[in-house]
């Protein structure tokens, strides 16, 4: 029964990893299949012969021939040295290659085609403690845990956290990448596929981290277009003063989505340098030591 | 002051108020309550059976490396049975809080750990299996093993042997109490800046964590110097170097690794603490702290404390091997130089466990390729496995299996260690349960070695078997228990699942985690299975008694004196004649000849100041974390004063004349005779070569040569 839940739910597309939607997932996908077509066929030959031997040597049945003493060989030191030297130095170079070519910072699948695709979109990530920020200063506009991206579009990240480090990842679309308070990381993906794909905090960040996910929703380039002019309609708006509030510790259980219109120009490089300077959001002590009544607090303060 | 604390600091108690000690959780009460119950019986049973001064003489103040394996090995089991707890804990919790429409209990809105509680658990989880479990088990067995095997009578330093184990005792006692008084951190084992910040970690979770790792960093740089003294310096005679006893080699590779890296860790450490204590910005975002610098300090001792736990393991392996396939390791030279390529290696790959940082794709490519040259010579050394077994006449004992397991486990561990060492695979799956279940199939390595050996060299420490039956019956239990784990696991991890999660959004991925906790059920039943055969073994012990060579096919130099191994080791220093002391004398028929004289032997004392000065760390470490100035000053006063009084006095050690080792060995001999229904054949006969069984003994001609391989009973 178990077993057939299993093959049930492996076709239902849960495999993230092996299902990828964009350019940067689907490049990961490739150098894992290289990766594990040549190790597996190392390490299988390898049990398939140790369980020979272990047949064929098994005491008291008489299946080899038993040598007391021997124990060299200059042909067999040549070969166990050789076939993992051998497979190294493959894998090598397909390592080197393939971390050039999703290098989070200029990642060469995207940068190499970009220029017939048209204008990148570009996006400012801030994870807080526990929430993430996505502004889009081309467009002057932030969303709060949701992103969304048009598709046939690189996307350029800068990120970055005000809190403690986490990690920016979205398993269908690209790969992590660590978010640093007072650094600056980045990365990049492309899609051609509309969908909506799980995004999530990939490092642990403290007590809301498990609901720190976010929605990423690949769109048309139209529906993209609308969904700006939504969100610029928005009547909140993001000021270092506005952030200062939502930059205070909140467990997003019920994944709250909030836009902001009329972002201030350079947010993102001047909390960055805040945060250089000193500035933190600490938190309360044991503040999840009891976290149905840290909830019914969270609510009370009108936060949601 | 130097920093503000957040809640109440008064200068007898320091942080410490009643409003600590968690007394309403409702699981740790009721355990506290447990422990309390425990501890009041077994103490009382002690004093019943008026067994303190017993404990006091023969453990407590023992400087003996064997016992103080022992008490390794107990600790560190007891220390796997807490972690595996932990583990428990963390996937009932996940396996409960799954999706939204998941119930809550205890203060949780899912599951029935809060998120501070789940933190502290998982943290306490890695800490307690990588340092306190594994790393005591091995420096254990390289305790008792290696000293026989290069046939000393003790370590270089028996006392700071002693001193080593208390320490690690005292770091242990300190994560023990942090369970009922305050709480643990919730940075994960490693830490990570700057959530181990006093902003972000005001509680003295994070305290307890730094004073439990500097100690039990101290504690293990003790034993690797005094490892590495006994390796070089108190070999017996005619033990070359490519004679050494490959366990032997591979503790001696571990322990380069370990005096060389765990200063790193302490210094790393020390920097947190100053930060946390002193107000300093090593690790802080802000002011010119650098948080990757931590990072990078931690894993530049962290991936080499990963060699230095797998390498004992690599040692017990190639030890299990040969005794069970009857015929001598294959590719000795290479073995060595494998043990000691991987050293080497292991010192350029720290960054691969944070390719994630945004490094470039320069940096990220040099410490992809140096990873993957670990690959080659751990490669090497599972063929010389197979070919050990290959040609060989292969005994499947509990022993053996579980070294075949562990060889498995190895090549499983390989490849998807070689998968996440290429950084284009390594984005998808970094700080997935991906490489939970990588790092768990290369630590189970470790366990499978450790639980073979302890199978293995049991009858030598002990003088009678374990139980065959209930210790296979225990392997294939745990072994299921892995399959079923640590799949699902991998799967999770190509699904996407992050780790740490105490809260698990995902309900497609509930039958994976339901499975999991099936499996957790069957380690519980392994765990059962392993107190039985305990019960049984010990039971059935004078059945099972055996003698010295306890499994007729071992190999090596431990194996040449009484099981169990008396305190001086050996009545006479054996000389070495070839690298597998034993067998070679098998096989010339000299495998049973005992010294025609004995020499006066000179042995060190007890000493209670071992004991004493682990007990004051342990002071220092909760004063220091509850910032107890007072206390912190008295107690580092006291251990000083201690360090100084025992020095001044020296150990002059104790005489064993010649006629009361005779009489030990007499006795010795008779109990082996009962075994074994025989005396052991007494005089130095001869064997070719001018070769001799002890050293300085007149040797007699060998008579009729036995015959070439036919070297069984």
């Amino acid at each position: 029964m178990l077993a057939a839940a299993w093959a049930g739910l492996a076709n239902a597309g849960i495999f993230w990893i092996f299902d990828p939607k964009g350019t940067m997932a689907d490049t990961n996908l490739h150098y894992m299949i290289i990766d594990v077509v040549i190790m597996g066929a190392i390490v299988g030959i390898t049990a398939l012969l140790v369980i020979w031997f272990m047949w064929k040597y098994s005491k008291g049945k008489n299946r080899g021939k038993y040598d007391a003493h021997w124990s060299h060989s200059n042909t067999l030191e040549v070969l166990v040295w050789g076939i993992p030297i051998i497979a190294v130095g493959f894998l090598a170079y397909f390592a080197v290659k393939g971390t050039f070519e999703i290098n989070p910072y200029n990642p060469t699948v995207i940068t190499k085609h970009m220029a017939p695709k048209g204008d990148p979109v570009h996006v400012d990530v801030i994870a807080t403690d526990w929430q993430w920020l996505f502004i889009y200063p081309q467009y002057h506009m932030a969303v709060a845990n949701e992103l969304v991206l048009p598709v046939h579009t690189p996307v350029f990240f800068r990120l970055t956290s005000t809190a403690v480090t986490s990690g920016f990842f979205i398993p269908q679309l690209v790969g992590m990448i660590d978010v640093m308070p007072g650094m600056r990381t980045k990365n990049a993906l492309e899609s051609d596929r509309i969908g909506v794909y799980q995004g999530i905090a990939s490092d642990y960040a403290g007590a809301g981290t498990s609901w720190m996910t976010f929605p990423t929703k690949m769109v048309s380039k139209e529906d993209f277009q609308n969904w700006v002019s939504k969100v610029q309609a928005s009547p909140k708006t993001m000021t270092y003063a506005s952030f200062n509030r939502f930059a205070e510790p909140y467990i997003n259980v019920n994944h709250r989505v909030v836009y902001f219109s009329n972002v201030e120009s350079g947010i993102f490089d001047h909390l960055m340098m805040e945060v250089m300077n000193g500035k933190t959001w600490p938190l309360p002590p044991a503040m999840t030591e009891n976290m149905v009544a840290y909830m019914q607090k969270q609510a009370a303060e009108h936060r949601d | 002051m130097l920093v503000q604390v957040p809640g109440g600091w008064n200068p007898l108690l320091g942080r410490l108020a009643i409003d600590q000690i968690p007394y309403t959780n409702p699981i740790l009460a009721p355990l506290f309550v447990a422990v309390v119950i425990g501890a009041v019986i077994i103490l009382g049973l002690i004093t019943y059976y008026h067994k303190w001064g017993y404990l006091w003489k023969e453990w407590l103040t023992t400087v003996d490396h064997k016992k103080l394996g022992v008490m390794y090995i107990i600790l560190g089991l007891v220390m796997l049975f807490r972690g595996f707890i932990d583990g428990l804990m963390i996937r009932t919790q996940q396996v409960w809080a799954n999706g939204p429409q998941s119930s809550g209990v205890f203060g949780a809105v899912h599951g029935y750990l809060t998120p501070f509680h789940f933190g502290q658990v998982y943290s306490a989880h890695g800490l307690i299996m990588i340092l306190l479990a594994a790393t005591p088990l091995l420096v254990g067995f390289m305790n008792i093993i290696v000293p026989l095997q290069v046939g000393a009578r003790d370590m270089a330093y028996p006392y700071l042997n002693a001193l080593g184990l208390w320490i690690t005792a005292a770091a242990v006692a300190l994560i023990m109490i942090s369970l009922f008084v305050g709480d643990f951190a919730h940075n994960g084992w490693f830490g990570y800046a700057p959530i181990f910040e006093l902003q972000y970690s005001p509680g003295v979770g994070v305290d307890y964590w730094i004073w439990t790792l500097e100690l039990t960093a101290l504690g293990t740089t003790l034993g690797g110097i005094n490892l590495i003294a006994t390796i070089v310096k108190m070999r017996a005679p005619g033990m070359t170097w490519f004679r050494l006893p490959i366990f032997t080699w591979a503790s001696l590779s571990a322990n380069i690794i370990a005096l060389t890296s765990f200063p790193a860790l302490q210094v790393a450490l020390f920097l947190v603490a100053c930060d946390r204590y002193l107000g300093s910005h090593f690790f802080t975002a802000g002011f010119g702290g650098n948080l990757m610098l931590y990072t990078n300090l931690f894993w530049i001792w962290g991936h080499p404390e990963v060699y230095f736990v797998i390498l004992p393991a690599f040692g017990m392996m190639s030890e299990i091997f040969p005794a069970f396939s009857e015929k001598p390791l294959f590719g000795y030279i290479t073995m060595v130089a494998a043990s000691f390529a991987i050293a080497g290696v292991s010192w350029l790959v720290w960054l691969h466990h944070f390719f994630t940082m945004g490094a470039g794709p320069d940096v990220n490519s040099f410490f992809s390729v140096a990873t993957m040259l670990v690959g080659i010579p751990t490669g090497v050394k599972v063929f010389n496995w197979a070919f050990t077994m290959y040609r060989g006449r292969i005994t499947y004992t509990a022993a053996m299996l579980w070294a075949i397991g562990a060889l498995f486990l190895l090549l499983v561990g390989g490849l998807t260690g070689m998968m996440l060492a290429i950084p284009a695979i390594n984005y998808m799956v970094h700080n997935s349960v991906f490489v939970i279940a990588h790092f768990h199939s290369m630590l189970l390595v470790i366990v499978y070695a450790i639980f073979g050996s302890v199978l293995f060299w049991f009858p030598k420490v002990f003088g009678f078997k374990l139980d065959e039956f209930w210790a296979k019956t225990m392997f294939w239990l745990f072994s299921a228990g892995s399959v079923l784990v640590f799949v699902p696991m991998y799967m999770l991890g190509f699904m996407g699942q992050t780790r740490r999660l105490d809260y698990v959004f995902n309900t497609a991925w509930h039958p994976y985690l339901v499975t999991e906790e099936i499996g957790i059920a069957v380690y519980c039943l392994s765990v059962a299975a392993f107190f039985v055969l305990l019960y049984v073994s010990i039971r059935d012990r004078v059945k099972n008694r055996v003698g010295q060579d306890a499994w007729g096919t071992s190999r090596s130099l431990e194996w040449l004196t009484h099981s169990p191994v008396p305190f001086y080791n050996f009545a006479v220093t054996p000389h070495v004649n070839a690298r597998d002391e034993l067998a070679w004398r098998r096989h010339n028929g000299i495998n049973e000849a005992q010294p025609t004289q004995y020499v006066d032997i000179h042995m060190p004392n007890n000493t209670g100041v071992a004991i004493y000065i682990g007990a004051l760390t342990f002071v220092l470490g909760f004063a220091l974390t509850w910032r107890m100035w007072w206390l912190c000053l008295l107690s580092l006063v006291a251990i000083i004063a201690l360090m100084i009084v025992r020095s001044w006095r020296g150990d002059p050690g104790y005489i064993i004349t010649a006629a009361e080792l005779e009489k030990m060995e007499r006795e010795a001999m008779q109990r082996q005779q009962q075994v074994e229904g025989h005396l052991p054949h007494h005089g130095g006969q001869a064997v070719p070569g001018g070769a001799m069984a002890y050293e300085g003994q007149k040797v007699s001609p060998l008579g009729t040569p036995p015959s070439s391989g036919g070297d069984h009973h």
